[in-house]
């Protein structure tokens, strides 16, 4: 009737509900079970006479189970409770297993002086303050991104901070020096100058001294050739002029001689420069024949 | 077969609460026959799998299907295979190939016919074996916790309640009554388990699936129990005269978890007999006998009966060895012929004594001759060649004068 054999048979081959099969082997789930393998050594339920270590609470507890109890799944397991010395536990385990199998003595002291180490390993660590991976959905990264980026040009943060600088500038918080940050002073000081000027056109209507820019004398001269590169030098030349002196004749009649021998100065230096070129060429010419020559004698 | 006492199975009363019978004492039942009977997953198995074939309905495919065209093949010659083809024209389907397995629109390979063989008979006695397995396989608390079931909190497999437990009408009640003799982990394993199944099976009529929970067998016809349990998830209930192979091992796996009635256990011995006694419910029936009575083969080995005549073990074990050659190795010639040495060494030194012998003559003669010996061998020689030429020398002549007829 209660036969290990015929137990083990019908659970090996046929089906057993707590048997895992993985690549490297086969395990067992049962929580009796003392080595987590499916064996017929190891199997809770086909051997009569069986032993474990299983602890509650991080209290080690050792259970047996004998075949005059078979029949009775309420009271099947019977269970001692193992000191927390380690060498008193494995003296307990040894008197309660006095004349059982080898192997079950073997793979309970097994088992429960790997479980001492691993709570002792887990009490060590949980005093470490480890970092926990917590794992964000991708949806909401991406979605946090996109709105900080709206978020950041709705706030319009360089206006706000303006605003609050300006208000503590006139607050008189930094006291008489104006220019702490150039660019907004420079900005602000373009922004107030138009605004005077402005102003001053409204109320004096004096245009006196219109200076006007090189450009307008550049069309009165006949040489277009003068033109070409040179118009941008000239009038740059010109505004400094128009800084400095506040004559106009003369000063432009001075720019017509500049002007003119300048151009003068400047073909000359072109036609030499035409003519090193030429003579480079013919020497480069000889060369060549030279060497074309040369090659062919090899031919 | 040694029957004399068989173990009591005690009865689980119910609390007094529920009804009106208050058992004060634990009855007791003697544990019946059946549930000793040999467990045969192999019979189970197959008589299993042809049992479930025995609610099947015919499917088939329609005869006409694929055949209302008057399709005919255009031979050869067209550029086209000679399939058939749709005869007529003005449709996309003229032209088009029909009634074999490949066309679009043809008829399958082989249609599905409704006479096709869907029962199958299984011998009355493989059934009862099959049963009765099933039965015994239930009682044994590890097959039954291997197939799945919840049976820690259960006081004892297998598990009887009193005959009150039969005239429950209020499922409530029967619910207490499974909390009361912790069946109830498996009848909650069993709810919780309800799902929908995944697959085409959903849109076929088979749309949830759940995990089977306790089996009540009851023993009284039109027990009202009937109706009390069978609205809970996962419970079966069955009448022990009735009891079906499909809901003792479902999946063809032994080792339901079955809560029998007092009056239902009482009953076995009757309907299966004894495995000497015929049973009474089914004619001639006897409890089939197993191929070993003690399977527990290692108990045997180590028992003293066989110990005691067995022999003692081998320590040292002789292996065949490799056969050599007598002529070539000399030391298995000794084994076999201890003479052979002598033999041989006579043999070694007589022929190291020719050899010696014949180096010597062999000397003597390629040595330079010394002028003496020389001198005397070649007057030995010339007398030799005189005694040659001289007849009168001959002294022995006349002896034979008679018959040789000489002259002189």
């Amino acid at each position: 009737m209660q036969h290990d054999e015929v137990i083990w048979q019908v659970i090996r081959h046929n089906h057993c509900s707590f048997m895992a099969k993985i690549t490297t082997g086969n395990f067992c789930r049962n929580p009796y079970n003392i080595t987590g393998v499916c064996n017929r050594s190891s199997c809770p339920l086909a051997n009569s006479r069986y032993a474990t270590i299983r602890d509650h609470d991080g209290v080690f507890y050792l259970y047996m189970k004998t075949i005059e109890r078979a029949h009775k799944p309420n009271e099947l397991w019977e269970r001692v409770k193992l000191p927390r010395n380690y060498e008193k536990a494995l003296e307990i385990i040894d008197k309660h297993l006095m004349y059982w199998p080898k192997f079950l003595v073997h793979k309970a002291k097994q088992r429960l002086t790997k479980m001492t180490q691993m709570s002792i390993r887990m009490r060590k660590l949980a005093l470490k303050t480890r970092e926990k991976i917590m794992t964000t959905p991708r949806k909401e990264i991406k979605r946090e991104s996109r709105r900080e980026k709206k978020a950041e040009t709705a706030a319009e943060l360089d206006k706000s901070i303006e605003k609050e600088l300006l208000e503590r500038l006139n607050g008189g918080l930094y006291g008489d020096i104006h220019n702490i940050l150039p660019k907004h002073f420079n900005k602000i000081l373009d922004e107030n100058e138009l605004q005077a000027v402005s102003e001053d056109e409204e109320y004096e209507e004096e245009p006196e001294i219109e200076y006007v820019q090189g450009y307008d004398d550049l069309e009165e001269e006949d040489d277009i050739e003068d033109f070409g590169g040179f118009a941008i030098d000239e009038s740059l030349k010109n505004n400094d002029d128009a800084h400095e002196d506040e004559e106009g004749m003369d000063s432009v009649d001075g720019k017509r001689v500049k002007r003119r021998s300048e151009s003068a100065h400047q073909k000359m230096e072109e036609d030499e420069r035409r003519k090193s070129k030429k003579k480079a060429k013919v020497l480069v010419e000889v060369e060549h024949e030279d060497a074309s020559e040369r090659q062919r004698a090899t031919f | 077969m040694a029957a004399a006492a068989r173990p009591l199975v005690s009865v689980q009363p119910l609390p007094a609460s529920l009804n009106d019978m208050a058992t004060d004492h634990v009855t007791t039942v003697a544990l019946p026959d059946v549930m000793k009977a040999s467990i045969r997953p192999d019979i189970v198995n197959f008589v299993h799998s042809n049992i479930s074939k025995n609610s099947r309905q015919p499917y088939a495919v329609s005869k006409k299907a694929g055949h209302q065209t008057s399709a005919e093949s255009w031979g050869t010659g067209r550029a086209v295979s000679r399939i058939p083809r749709v005869s007529g024209g003005g449709t996309h389907r003229a032209g088009q190939g029909a009634f074999g397995n490949m066309c679009r629109g043809g008829r399958m390979f082989a249609p599905t016919k409704t006479w096709r063989r869907w029962h199958r008979k299984v011998n009355v006695n493989q059934k009862r074996y099959a049963v009765v397995s099933a039965i015994a396989a239930s009682s044994i608390p590890s097959l039954v916790m291997a197939r799945g079931h919840r049976v820690e909190s259960v006081p004892e497999m297998p598990l009887v309640i009193s005959d009150s437990a039969e005239s429950i009408e209020k499922t409530s009640t029967a619910i207490k009554v499974l909390k009361e003799i912790g069946a109830y982990p498996d009848a909650e394993k069993a709810k919780d388990s309800q799902a929908i199944r995944p697959g085409k099976g959903k849109m076929r009529n088979r749309r949830y699936i759940s995990r089977k929970g306790p089996l009540i067998v009851y023993g009284t016809e039109g027990a009202k129990l009937v109706k009390a349990f069978r609205n809970i998830p996962g419970v079966d209930v069955a009448n022990v005269e009735r009891l079906n192979l499909l809901k003792l091992a479902p999946g063809g796996h032994l080792g339901r978890f079955v809560i029998w009635t007092k009056s239902a256990i009482e009953k076995l011995d009757s309907i299966y007999g004894s495995f000497e006694k015929c049973s009474e419910k089914k004619q001639g029936y006897v409890l089939p006998r197993s191929k070993m009575v003690n399977a527990d083969l290692a108990r045997i080995i180590n028992s003293d009966e066989v110990q005691s005549v067995v022999k003692p073990i081998k320590k040292e074990i002789k292996r065949a060895s490799l056969k050599k050659n007598p002529l070539k190795n000399l030391n298995v010639m000794l084994k076999l012929n201890p003479y052979a040495k002598t033999a041989r060494r006579m043999a070694l030194l007589a022929e190291a004594e020719r050899v010696k012998s014949k180096k010597e003559k062999l000397d003597k003669k390629r040595k330079p001759v010394s002028k003496e010996e020389l001198a005397a061998a070649k007057a030995a020689g010339k007398a030799w060649y005189k005694t040659m030429i001289s007849d009168s020398d001959y002294t022995e002549f006349e002896n034979f004068t008679k018959w040789l007829g000489v002259s002189q």
